[in-house]
């Protein structure tokens, strides 16, 4: 019997998949999809910015303490400080082991600042090595490469902003010939093509356009598959530091992250993961989750397990729906949600409004187990953990904080729910 | 000060101002066009799209349904490309079955010469297949659907070519004023350009108020009183093209009884709510739920689909004495020669009617101008065809049949409307933009269910880069180019290599105004603000994918000049009760 049946091939659906298997539990993992990391920058973003505040975290630790009183509900609150750390280190072992290494700013408590794709700073946690020589700490001058036929990158946005931001930048065009024949691409047909492209001839363009010092940030289209030989070869090659900068969705960077947990998931661990398998369906006895249906062709299939972890996300990962009157629900167990139930209280006036809209921080509440609680704050049943971006109390969009809520909890839910005998 | 002159100045920019000035430079007068935003900012652009067959007022207006199906045969000659010829079905549904409506409405329709034919129920299901099966009686009638941008553009852009100048981002502050007591005479205007950021005068012979819901303050400059009664009306957009004809209800006009098919989406509209101000254009709660109600008795299923946006738009209603119901206050336009009212002289204020009757009530405006003026021309616009009339009717399938056959050579920009890198850069060349908002109505740009999560940045891209002289299409500076074109992906073919080497500043871009990070700003506010009263579903998750990307992915709220506002920044303020939203959501 399955001991471990995870809903969600998100971030944390994977890692708490590849936490799990490690420690020896059969695990499964159904999911509708590959959830939001393939949309993201495949970067970790911890704590970038307190709800309201316009200044970037330094340092996302020392800043927890100022988000938990502000959130007292956050995922944070419950991992505490140790828990998060712990995680992110957990999580760096792993993708240096799986050969997608991740770093971080040289003082390990503080956040990196990156330059955006709009030329603004983001502040991240980790980064993919592919980016880390983009950290505005560094005192070499951008020089921004793009291509005029990729429309998912604009070089010459990021130069003016980071100019204005006081540091030297300038644009330069190549043309999409050196990579492929084609027309018609998104980055992810343009990684594809890298992993097969003659370098040496975007090398050559690359050294022709660079001025001596300075560091060339690319779009983030450098292979997928030979990723790592190709940006060592290119700064090989050319002489210089090369960094990428993360595009419009899909994302090259997301995809890879994804594509080493899947595969170390499945032919490292041999876990087993079933896309395509949307949960729509349960049944529980005695305060106990005995299976739950997936959608299939001619009837409902049932999966059963001893324990379930629900990582679906939230209303980006499509575990929670929404209806016109402002009724929010969670797809399938109907967990309570704190999302407002009244539309005319889902939304501020802005957009980009700094605090972010209430809706989007609504989610799931749980127990310092993390098992998923009911109103009446007793865990829902007995063998459901719930972990990622559908708990409640965050508004990862707004703090920058995604991926480290996704990780955090993902460890504590494993950990937690191996402690508990079911 | 800047000083210009001119025979005839129009105000306002909608569609009724722009066919005065095609009509009035086609009878060779001298004319300047100003408008205080972008062509079709105002009612002209937001309305359900519906070109009247005259079928909806045959009852109760009888004079406006013989002016509607008049004008709908014309400009379907003379602005062909603008209309799709979706005929429209005038339909009993169970709601409305115990009415002698239907009778009278046949019976109207004769006596008003607007062509009415019933036909089977099958039959009109056959056609549309997800209309109300229960609908007991279907009317065919020349109902179409009509882009009201393209029908603004397109006749602006005739009326350039015969010689008008059209000034956009140009407002009036105030009109010039000769004479004293018993013997005034406008003689121009004060105006204020928002892109140079100065003042300007515009001296002429004859200032004609086309202001739609504004034409009460432009008349009120010069003390003339003209009530004019801006009435609300909201709109919401399905995501899918749910019909392919034009769906009115067979009763007595209301609200939510009208689906239009416009391009790739249906509109269904309207309410009918009074304003005191033309810029109030809050969208209600209730005002959605009953458009989505009324759109169930149309459509089963219509409340579940996805919704992609909604806005308002306000009429300009004339009153000519005191009428309770807005909806009661006639179609009919009204032309008022402030000489013979108010004993103004060199003024005149058109206003009321519908979009379908603009020809005409430019016809009548300009009839009276050149009777003060000096008569020259006899009018000729009913004939006239405008640029881009020669493409023929509009055709939902021609931008993928022309992407499809230029693939090779263009970068999709908007993937939802099929807009490419080449028609936003011409757009860009040759229409002041102040705003990408500017650009969406010339080429739909953000107008499709990610609703400027993809373009928005791509946009900003694009026009950064032709802004520094790096464009990817040939300038098509100096030839004449055609509002037509900018719609067609094949009127714009791209070169697929920049030509970096030469620089080509692209003047029409406004320079005072320009920011990368403005221009993204107030396109992405501008397309949240009329999500917000619609978005639930799908659609909240396509939001949190659009937050996704300019928060996490761009960190657009943390760009350089974060404080710089354009001209229409307040405007697309979203009004959301403090009360609201201040409160947690622990409730």
């Amino acid at each position: 019997m399955t001991d471990l049946l995870i809903i969600g091939a998100g971030l944390s659906g994977l890692l708490a998949g590849v936490w799990a298997r490690r420690q020896g539990l059969r695990t499964r993992i159904a999911a509708t999809g590959l959830g939001a990391t393939h949309w993201h920058a495949g970067t970790i973003d911890a704590l970038g910015y307190l709800p309201g505040e316009d200044a970037p975290v330094r340092s996302p630790f020392a800043a927890l303490t100022r988000l938990t009183a502000a959130r007292p509900g956050h995922p944070y609150a419950l991992t505490g400080e140790a828990g998060l750390r712990e995680a992110l280190a957990a999580f760096r072992a792993l993708l240096d082991e799986l050969g997608l290494p991740y770093g971080g700013a040289a003082n390990p408590d503080e956040n990196l600042l990156l330059p955006s794709p709009a030329g603004a700073p983001r502040p991240v946690y980790l980064a993919p090595a592919a980016q880390l020589a983009g950290d505005m700490s560094r005192p070499e001058p951008y020089l921004l490469v793009g291509f005029q036929a990729l429309r998912d990158f604009y070089p010459t946005v990021i130069a003016e902003n980071l100019t204005k931001l006081g540091f030297r930048s300038r644009a330069e065009f190549l043309p999409i010939e050196l990579i492929t024949d084609r027309r018609d691409f998104s980055t992810i047909d343009l990684a594809r093509a890298m992993d097969s492209a003659d370098l040496s001839r975007l090398a050559n363009a690359l050294k022709r356009v660079a001025a001596p010092g300075e560091r060339i940030g690319l779009p983030a289209i450098l292979g997928l598959r030979r990723h790592g030989q190709i940006i060592a070869a290119l700064r090989e090659a050319v002489g210089a530091p090369i960094f990428e900068i993360p595009t419009l969705p899909p994302s090259v960077p997301g995809l890879r992250l994804t594509t080493v947990l899947r595969e170390h998931f499945e032919r490292d661990l041999h876990g087993r993961l079933d896309l395509g398998m949307t949960v729509i369906d349960f049944r529980a006895e005695a305060g106990r989750v005995t299976w739950v249906a997936s959608r299939a062709s001619a009837r409902p299939v049932r999966h059963r397990a001893r324990r379930f972890l629900l990582a679906t996300g939230g209303i980006l990962g499509g575990g929670f729906h929404s209806e016109p009157r402002g009724r929010v629900w969670e797809t399938i167990f109907d967990l309570p949600l704190t999302a407002p139930q009244k539309r005319s209280r889902w939304f501020r006036p802005d957009f980009l409004a700094p605090e972010g809209h209430p809706v989007f921080r609504g989610g799931v509440r749980v127990g310092p187990d993390f098992r998923p609680l009911t109103l009446a704050g007793e865990p829902a049943f007995e063998n459901l953990w719930a972990a990622g971006n559908l708990l409640a109390d965050s508004d990862p969009i707004s703090e920058r904080s995604l991926e480290g809520v996704a990780i955090a909890t993902a460890l504590a839910a494993v950990t937690s729910l191996i402690k508990t005998d079911v | 000060m800047r000083m210009l002159e001119t025979e005839v100045l129009v105000i306002g920019g909608g569609v009724t101002g722009v066919g005065v000035a095609w009509d009035a430079a086609l009878r060779g007068f001298d004319v300047i066009l100003v408008e205080r935003r972008d062509l079709a900012h105002g009612t002209s652009g937001r309305f359900h799209g519906l070109l009247h067959s005259g079928g909806r007022y045959v009852v109760k207006d009888p004079v406006s349904a013989r002016e509607c199906i008049h004008e709908n045969r014309i400009l379907r000659r003379t602005h062909a490309h603008c209309i799709e010829d979706t005929g429209g079905f005038f339909v009993v549904t169970p709601e409305d079955e115990d009415s002698d409506y239907p009778d009278r409405f046949v019976q109207a329709c004769a006596e008003t010469g607007v062509p009415c034919e019933e036909m089977a129920v099958a039959q009109a299901l056959r056609r549309e297949p997800r209309l109300n099966p229960r609908i007991s009686r279907v009317f065919r009638v020349p109902d179409a659907s009509v882009d009201g941008f393209q029908l603004t553009h397109a006749t602006a852009q005739a009326a350039r070519q015969a010689g008008a100048r059209i000034f956009t981002y140009h407002q009036v502050t105030d009109l010039l004023v000769a004479g004293g007591e018993g013997d005034v005479r406008v003689v121009g205007a004060r105006v204020f350009d928002a892109v140079r950021a100065e003042e300007m005068e515009i001296r002429a012979a004859m200032v004609i108020n086309a202001a739609g819901a504004w034409a009460g303050r432009i008349a009120g400059m010069v003390g003339s009183r003209v009530d004019i009664v801006p009435g609300k009306g909201v709109m919401i957009a399905t995501a899918h093209r749910l019909v392919n004809t034009v769906i009115n209800r067979c009763k007595w006009p209301s609200d939510g009884d009208i689906l239009v098919p416009a391009h790739t989406v249906s509109i269904i509209g309207t309410t009918d709510v009074p304003v005191a101000d033309p810029e109030d254009l809050r969208i209600e709660e209730w005002e959605i739920r009953k458009m989505l109600a009324e759109g169930e008795k149309l459509i089963p299923g219509f409340a579940h689909t996805r919704i992609l946006r909604a806005w308002a738009g306000v009429r300009p209603l004339y009153r000519e004495s005191a009428v309770t119901d807005d909806r009661d206050i006639s179609r009919k336009f009204t032309l008022l020669d402030h000489q013979e009212r108010d004993g103004v002289a060199g003024f005149i204020t058109i206003t009321g009617g519908k979009l379908t009757t603009f020809r005409m009530m430019a016809e009548k405006t300009v009839d009276r101008a050149a009777a003060h003026l000096g008569s020259r021309k006899p009018c000729i616009t009913a004939e006239t065809p405008v640029p881009g009339a020669e493409h023929g009717p509009y055709w939902l399938g021609h931008r993928l049949r022309e992407v499809e056959d230029g693939r090779l050579q263009n970068q999709l920009i908007c993937e939802c409307e099929l807009v490419t890198r080449g028609m936003l850069e011409n757009a860009a060349r040759l229409n002041p933009t102040v705003t990408l908002d500017d650009l969406r109505r010339d080429v739909r740009l953000g107008m499709g269910p990610c609703q400027g999560g993809f373009c928005t940045y791509r946009a900003v891209g694009v026009i950064h880069e032709l802004k520094l002289g790096h464009g990817v299409t040939p300038d098509t500076e100096g030839s004449d180019w055609r509002v037509a074109d900018l719609q067609s992906p094949a009127g714009n073919p791209g070169r697929g290599r920049p030509p970096v080497s030469a620089p080509e500043p692209a003047s029409s871009l406004a320079d005072h105004l320009y920011d990368p990070n403005l221009l993204l700003r107030d396109f992405l506010q501008e397309r949240w603000k009329g999500v917000v009263p619609i978005v639930w579903g799908q659609q909240l998750k396509q939001e949190q994918l659009d937050r996704l990307i300019y928060l996490s992915i761009m960190n657009a709220d943390h760009l350089p000049d974060a404080g710089l506002k354009s001209p229409l920044s307040d405007f697309y303020g979203v009004d959301v009760t403090p009360n609201d939203v201040l409160e947690e959501p622990h409730d």
